[in-house]
Order: C-alpha cells, then structure tokens, then sequence
C-alpha cells in the first residue's frame, strides 16, 4: 500500500514538472501547448543518444534537458510568432493548431529516424530497505529530483525580480506593460524555461521506468489534464493537482488495471473542475 | 515653457468608428492639465493613445519635441510617460510591496528611495503592505495605483478618472497628496469627471466632446463659464 502511494506521489510529481510548463505558456503566451509531452520526449531522448555517443550519463541528461530547452526557444522565436501576433481566441486557436501539428511533426521524425531508441536510466543500487519496506532508489532519486526542481522554480518566481515580472505579466498583462515590462522578451524565457522543466520530466521518466518516442501525446494529454485540474493560472494549484492525481493513477493503475485508470483520471479531472470550475486554488474575487 | 507632451491632430478609431477627432493639446513642464467631458467623450481613449496603448490613425504626438505615437507602451513608460488607468490594472495575488516594486521596473535602481517616498504620502499602504492587492478597498487600490505608477519616477503622470468608485473621503485625500506631488514639479495630465476636483486642482483644463475639443482654456476661467457650470456643474 505504502509503496504504491509513493509511486503515485512520484509519478505526480513527475507529471507536474510538466504540467507547470502548459500552465506558464498559458498564463504567459495566452497558448495551450499541445506538443508539450514532444518536449520531453525530444529531452529524454536526446538524453539516450548522448549516453550511446559515449557521454557520461549525468552530463548526458543535462544535454539532454538543454536540448529541449533549445528546441523550445527555437519553437517560440518561429512557429509561434503567428499565433503571438494575434490576440484572444485567435491566438488560443491559432497556437492549438501550431503546437498540434507541431506534435505530429516531432512524432513522425523521431518515429522515422530513431525508431529503436528509448531512455531506460539504471541505478547502481536498483532498491533498498526501509523499516521492512522495499524503496525503489529510482523513485526516491526522481522524486528528489522533482521537488529540488520545484524549489528552484519558487524561490525563482517569489524572489527575483525576474520572477515578480513573470507572475505579474501572468496576473495582468495589461498591467505588467503600464510598468514598462516587454512581455515578448518574457514570454521566449519562459517557453524555453518550461521546455526544460518538460525535458526534466523526459529524464525522469526515464528514470522512473522507460521514455520512448512514441510517448509524446501520452504525456501531453496527462500533463494536460494535471494542468486543467489545477487550473491553468495557478503554479501551486499544478503541484496539488499532480501529486492528487498521480496517487489516483496509481492506485487506480494497481486495482482495475490500465484501460479503467484513464477513465478514473479524467473522471477525478471532471468531478474537480465541476467543484472548483477554475482549478484547486483559484482565485476568488 | 516649452511643452512636454504635445498632441497633434490625432484621430484615434476602433475599427471604423472614429471615437477621437482632431485633438490637439499641450502640456508644459511641471504643470497640471485636465480634460473633462462626459463618459464616452474619448478620454480614456486619448490617454491609452497617449500611452502607446493605442495608435492613431493621424496626427502625431510628441514628448520633449520627439514622436513617440510609433513607440510600444512599455518603451514610453521607459521615457518617463505614465499611464495610470481607471482600471487601475494591478495584480490582485501580489503583495502591496511587489506591485510597488514592479512599478520601479524601469527604475530599479532607485526602488527603496522611491519606495520610501511613496509610502510616506499614502501611509496607509505601508500598513497593507503585506496584503494582496486584490483584498484591498477601491481607495486604497487607488492609491496602490497611483503609488506604483509614481514608483518609476514619471515626468509625467496621466491620470485617468482617479476617483472612479471612491468614497468622498478618498477623493479628497486622493486630491491631497496630488496637489503635494503638483508642488514639487511633477507634470500631471488629469481626466476627470468630479469636474470641480479637476479644474481647482489644474491650471489649464480641455472640454472634450464627441470626440473632439469644445473648449480650452485656464481652469478657473471655466469654473465661472456658465455653460461649463450648466453642462458639468448642475448649476442652473
């Protein structure tokens, strides 16, 4: 029982490093990346192709989360300036449109060039014993990981100035331009900063169990998912929603098995939003 | 005195309809300016012009003799021009401090001096200091406002319909600490509706109608026209 609610906790956590990446986009580029699990996808197996270059594996995950973040500046200065110069609706449609066909691209190239290939970390030490309790050291390392990771990502948005100005522009980008901030610079930080966060996610993975290529979509509809239950504003409400429906996912992965669990999931997702219409902790005003 | 913000012929339009036509004004160095006008006249949509906020389909606009109607909002507020909304536009889940501190954007270096100067004339902000800006009250919102728009040590401040919502003890606290920052040189651009407040607060004020200037001229020469008094006073 224990050792499934700590899998859940970590998977949660690992789905949360992605979800807070659609949640920064959103709140900041007014776009719903739908190429987000590509994101990782592209770090984690970056990661594998630098370990089978030779490169030691630690170097090799942070060239690997590098070249995500890469990807993703890449990504924000090209194909999402369309959807950038236009505003609202548009630019929420326009950028769906952009960032699904851009999952499609991403899928069909590593499908073609890299079919074999997959990200599976191993740890000298596979498990240990805790009060009589298998751990896996895997699961604590990505867990550990994680939080280090959400740590780094508060102490950033609460104490810098840079991160004042992206809560700012996500709160009232109206607002943000009356004290002279140019949110365009911002907002190519944060795509190429969540993109990271996504390629994190990507070396979790591989971590945690095996990334594949063909693993992008699947990541992208549960991040998603963590994403919209946590309501797409709120960096907080992303952590609480990941972990709630990781511990769901496993629970749920371990009694009805696989097929029954991704209706549970978005069945906890609905019964949320029904309850809390926009997110965990949303702002009441 | 030459002047600071020169606004020449603009016609601003939201698709085809044109809500500012021909305007044209000026505000010198260290002085106070008010537009007044009914809602909808086009003030609000002068001052976003002014701003950045907006472009205007003709005319220009010019600051210390350069244009500045081709520029993008958050570069004006770099020269020195700032926009305080009716809005207000403040991020409600921040501190009081960090909206101040975001106001000094432009300005980081001095923050603290500024800081310390904009909490001494609202007092009651470095009370609030802590709470979110969402949770306070219209006035003191206000103040948050005009606190933050102060923060970036403006050469000019365009206020737009400050008193918007408050309570009449506000307003005249409001009008207080403005005549304060009015007697130690700072240019204001005032719109507003509590057209008594406006015009013995400002030197010079202009009459905008339908989009256009009806009238112009010193404040208190329009507190005694008897059609300013008719239209915008009560007074019969």
């Amino acid at each position: 029982m224990i050792a499934i609610l700590v899998d859940g906790i970590v998977q949660g956590l690992q789905l949360s490093l992605m979800a807070v990446g659609i949640t920064l986009i959103y709140g900041l580029g007014g776009v719903l990346n739908l190429a987000h699990g590509q994101f990782a996808v592209v770090g984690g197996i970056a990661t594998a192709l630098f370990v089978e270059a030779g490169v030691n594996p630690l170097a090799a995950c942070a060239l690997g989360i590098l070249s995500a973040g890469v990807f993703g500046f890449v990504v924000d200065r090209t194909l999402l300036l369309p959807a950038y110069r236009s505003a609202g609706e548009e630019r929420l449609l326009l950028g769906l449109l952009i960032t699904l066909g851009l999952s499609f691209v991403v899928n069909g190239f590593l499908d073609y060039k890299y079919p074999n290939i997959s990200l599976t970390l191993k740890l000298a030490t596979p498990s240990f014993n805790v009060a009589g309790i298998t751990v896996r050291t895997a699961s604590v390392v990505a867990a550990a990981i994680a939080i280090v990771a959400f740590v780094l990502l508060f102490a950033f948005l609460k104490g810098t100035l840079l991160g004042k100005v992206i809560r700012s522009i996500i709160q009232n980008e109206v607002g943000a331009g009356l004290c002279g901030i140019n949110p365009g610079r911002i907002r190519t930080l944060i795509v190429t900063l969540s993109a990271m966060m996504a390629g994190l996610g990507g070396v979790v993975q591989g971590l945690f169990s095996s990334l594949g290529t063909e693993m992008g979509n699947e990541l992208t509809s549960f991040a998603l998912i963590v994403a919209v239950v946590g309501g797409v504003r709120s960096i907080n409400g992303t952590l609480a929603a990941g972990v709630l429906l990781g511990i769901v996912n496993a629970f749920a992965s371990y009694f009805v098995g696989a097929y029954l669990t991704l209706i549970i999931l978005l069945g906890t997702a609905v019964f949320t939003i029904l309850l809390r219409p926009a997110g965990l902790f949303a702002y009441r005003t | 005195m030459s002047a600071l913000i020169g606004v020449e012929g603009i016609e601003v339009a939201y698709g085809d309809i044109a809500v500012v036509r021909g305007v044209s004004l000026e505000v010198r160095e260290g002085e106070a300016v008010a537009v007044i006008g009914p809602n909808g006249a086009g003030k609000t949509t002068l001052f976003k012009t002014i701003a950045g906020m907006l472009k205007p389909r003709a005319g220009k606009i010019l600051y210390q003799g350069a244009r500045i109607d081709g520029l993008r909002h958050y570069e004006i507020v770099k020269r020195g021009v700032i926009y305080v909304p009716a809005e207000r536009e403040l991020f409600p889940q921040m501190t009081v401090l960090e909206n101040l501190e975001l106001g000094a954007y432009t300005n980081y270096k001095s923050r603290w001096e500024r800081l310390k100067f904009v909490l001494g004339l609202f007092p009651r902000l470095a009370e609030r200091r802590r709470q979110m800006a969402g949770t306070l009250s219209g006035g003191e919102q206000q103040m948050v406002a005009v606190g933050r728009g102060l923060m970036a040590k403006p050469r000019i401040l365009l206020l737009d319909e400050p008193s918007t919502g408050l309570a009449p003890l506000f307003v005249s606290e409001l009008y207080r600490q403005l005549s304060r920052l009015k007697g130690e040189g700072l240019t204001i651009l005032l719109a507003e509706q509590q057209v008594p407040h406006a015009l013995s607060f400002t030197e010079r004020a202009y009459v905008l109608e339908n989009g256009g200037i009806r009238l112009f001229g010193k404040s208190g020469d329009l507190l005694g026209d008897p059609e300013i008094q008719r239209s915008y006073l009560g007074m019969a």
